[in-house]
């Protein structure tokens, strides 16, 4: 299936083509646990690009959740700064929180306990206007019937309590909240993982729709594969700590260049029993090592059927390789790059 | 081939302070030697409830077996005692379970954990036992079983617990492993790891597998034949390739559309399902889809279609496969339809 003579050189990873909206450079963020330094963020560089969903995906484990909530300033990183170039220019700190949430906002996976279940769900949508102090009580009360209707539910459901409605509506009123104080950016952590897999489509439509109608910015977190790659535009991804390969999410999928992106993609069985029997896997053997003082080198030097000497000695430059940016010492070797 | 057990008619309620909530209401299916069958559906469509009453899993009251049979061989399990069931459960029949880190017990090694049913049910030695022991961790691929019997089920990552978990299961070469969202609880290429395992196992010992799942990647890669099950019914039956590639029940065709595939392109949009499951408290008169099918004709609202049978054992359970219905385009799925090469 990889064709690895016809890897166009494309430049996938022009930063230059549209406006940045927020700058990760060289965001690290290490907790310190019994046992050591668990390094769950490692110098981490990414654009994240107006207007764009940028996917980011990775196994549990990765740093893919620690990351998000080092971008929402939830956690200060332990070094290097998340600069936002929305409405307003920061760098993100404890200081400027309150007016950065206004413009960055979060949708939790789990739809079940993210909402409060004491409160109606017009008060759930509107607390946050009050609190950003947007516009008077007869407005946001309409804002809120609005905000039901643009996710798909009923001005009448603002007087219902979360309890009374259903995983996927309860993801809708998740969506409404975060909407309501008309944010440019908002990070989708696993947003449809708990859902099943009717209604999934349902929110990743609505999601979409989204996007156009108010020009969202999207960092998409998620584990399921195929879903990552339907609405990212590009996929970063992760392995303990480290983006190993960022790229166009068609690129990555076509040809990827890291040995663990391709074990990856193997991996996701896809829902076509002949293919299915075609497919070549590449069996990843053991378990991602514990991310407790990681051991200096590439990170997935453990598991990598390519590794070397220098892969357990050096941590291998991100470089810009046939359009994707990867890091990897023998990434031409394994792909027969030039 | 044989036939190992042969489910009829089965319905099963849950008694609750809202009324009774009936989960399943009349499963039939057939499970040869040495097959993978798989059930998908989504949360409380009752594959999960079908499973556990093969293994009488469920505490009886509030769970009732309302009617059917459950034969295995020529045993009816509606009808075992407890008694009889203990004999069964781990050596005709095993089960595993979604969440490999609640399923082993926290206090015990796992040497000992799965020793104890090969010493109850096979009458074996300790050191006989423990020898037992390390052959079935080798088989699930773990390595060093000679020093990790000794281990607690906390030195185990996740994907070890569960084949652990595998291993204990096979321990008395049951035959038929139900494996209940095996790999949901799982990452990928531990889920790979996971299914890869079950398949080596089926090869070699030729137990039947029963798999749950509401992952219909790993239905096609895994399974032989498929049932779909929607409000606690099973609406459609058949072999993988009827499944994926000739669905003859609107809602296989619509749960494979609503999927993204590899080259869905940003720009086509996902065809999503509208509406939400039946209320399995009140569950419709007629077919459990009727609300949500885009073909909803009025006998769907008034009365339950029978199983038509589109193709040699291909089963669905759909008006639309009425002889005498107007609608053509669903009545032969085998000609022209869209994945057909």
């Amino acid at each position: 299936m990889m064709n690895k003579d016809k890897i166009k050189l494309e430049p996938v990873v022009n930063d230059n083509d549209k406006e940045i909206l927020v700058e990760i450079k060289d965001v690290s963020k290490h907790f310190k646990v019994a046992g050591g330094v668990l390094k769950a963020v490692n110098n981490i560089n990414l654009n994240i690009k107006k207007g764009e969903t940028l996917g980011l995906v990775g196994e549990s484990g990765c740093g893919k959740s620690t990351l998000s909530k080092v971008i929402m300033g939830i956690y200060p990183p332990t070094s290097g700064k998340i600069i936002y170039h929305g409405k307003k220019e920061m760098v993100v700190s404890k200081n400027n929180l309150f007016e950065y949430a206004k413009m960055a906002q979060i949708i939790f996976q789990d739809p079940y306990s993210s909402l409060d279940p004491r409160m109606t769900v017009g008060s759930i949508i509107e607390e946050g206007m009050i609190i950003h102090k947007m516009y008077d009580k007869k407005k946001r009360k309409e804002r809120v019937f609005e905000l039901l209707e643009l996710v798909g539910l009923n001005a009448e459901h603002a007087n219902r309590y979360p309890h009374e409605f259903s995983g996927g509506q309860r993801q809708r009123i998740g969506i409404a909240r975060a909407l309501a104080i008309e944010p440019e950016f908002i990070i989708c952590d696993e947003p449809i993982s708990a859902l099943d897999v009717s209604i999934q489509a349902q929110i990743i439509n609505l999601l979409y729709d989204l996007q156009k109608k108010l020009n969202l910015t999207y960092l998409f977190i998620a584990h399921d594969l195929n879903i990552v790659k339907y609405i990212s535009d590009r996929i970063a991804v992760m392995y303990l700590g480290h983006i190993v390969e960022l790229s166009t999410s068609d690129e990555l999928y076509k040809n990827p260049l890291h040995p663990y992106t391709k074990a990856l993609l193997s991996a996701v069985p896809v829902p076509d029993p002949k293919k299915e029997a075609q497919k070549k896997r590449q069996m990843l053997e053991g378990d991602v090592t514990s991310p407790i003082d990681p051991k200096p080198g590439c990170p997935f030097a453990a598991r990598c059927p390519y590794a070397t000497d220098i892969c357990t000695k050096d941590f291998p430059k991100p470089e810009i390789k046939a359009g994707h940016m990867v890091s990897c010492h023998h990434v031409e070797k394994i792909n027969n790059l030039n | 081939m044989n036939k190992i057990l042969e489910v009829r008619d089965l319905h099963v309620t849950f008694h609750t302070y809202a009324g009774q909530v009936k989960a399943v209401r009349g499963v039939s299916f057939d499970l040869y030697e040495g097959e993978i069958l798989a059930i998908v559906g989504e949360s409380g469509s009752g594959k999960s409830v079908t499973a556990q009453t093969i293994m009488k899993l469920n505490p009886m009251p509030p769970t009732q077996i309302e009617r059917g049979k459950i034969l295995l061989g020529d045993k009816d399990i509606v009808k075992a005692s407890e008694k009889e069931m203990m004999a069964i459960r781990g050596k005709d029949i095993s089960m595993i379970f979604q969440d490999p880190m609640t399923s082993l017990n926290p206090t015990m090694t796992i040497g000992r954990q799965l020793t104890e049913a090969i010493k109850h049910h096979k009458k074996l030695s300790k050191d006989e036992a423990q020898k037992e022991a390390i052959r079935l961790l080798k088989l699930v691929r773990i390595p060093n079983p000679e020093s990790r019997i000794f281990q607690y089920p906390h030195e185990f990552s996740g994907g070890m617990r569960q084949r652990v978990m595998i291993a204990m299961a096979l321990s008395c070469q049951p035959k038929l492993l139900i494996a209940d969202e095996p790999t949901t609880a799982l990452d990928v290429t531990i889920q790979a790891q996971i299914i890869d395992i079950l398949k080596e196992i089926r090869e070699k010992t030729g137990t039947s597998i029963i798999i749950i799942t509401h992952d219909l990647g790993v239905v096609a890669n895994m399974a032989d034949r498929v049932a779909v099950m929607y409000g606690g019914k099973i609406v459609e039956t058949g072999s993988v390739d009827d499944i994926f590639y000739r669905p003859a029940h609107p809602y296989t065709k619509a749960l494979l559309e609503s999927l993204p595939k590899t080259d869905t392109d940003k720009n086509t949009r996902l065809v999503s399902i509208e509406g939400t499951p039946p209320d399995l408290l009140n569950p419709p008169v007629g077919c459990p889809f009727a609300g949500r099918c885009k073909y909803t004709m009025k006998i769907c609202k008034t009365q339950m279609p029978p199983h038509f049978e589109p193709s040699k054992d291909h089963k669905s359970a759909c008006w639309l496969l009425h002889e005498d219905c107007p609608y053509s385009d669903f009545k032969n799925p085998d000609g022209g339809g869209e994945n057909d090469e």
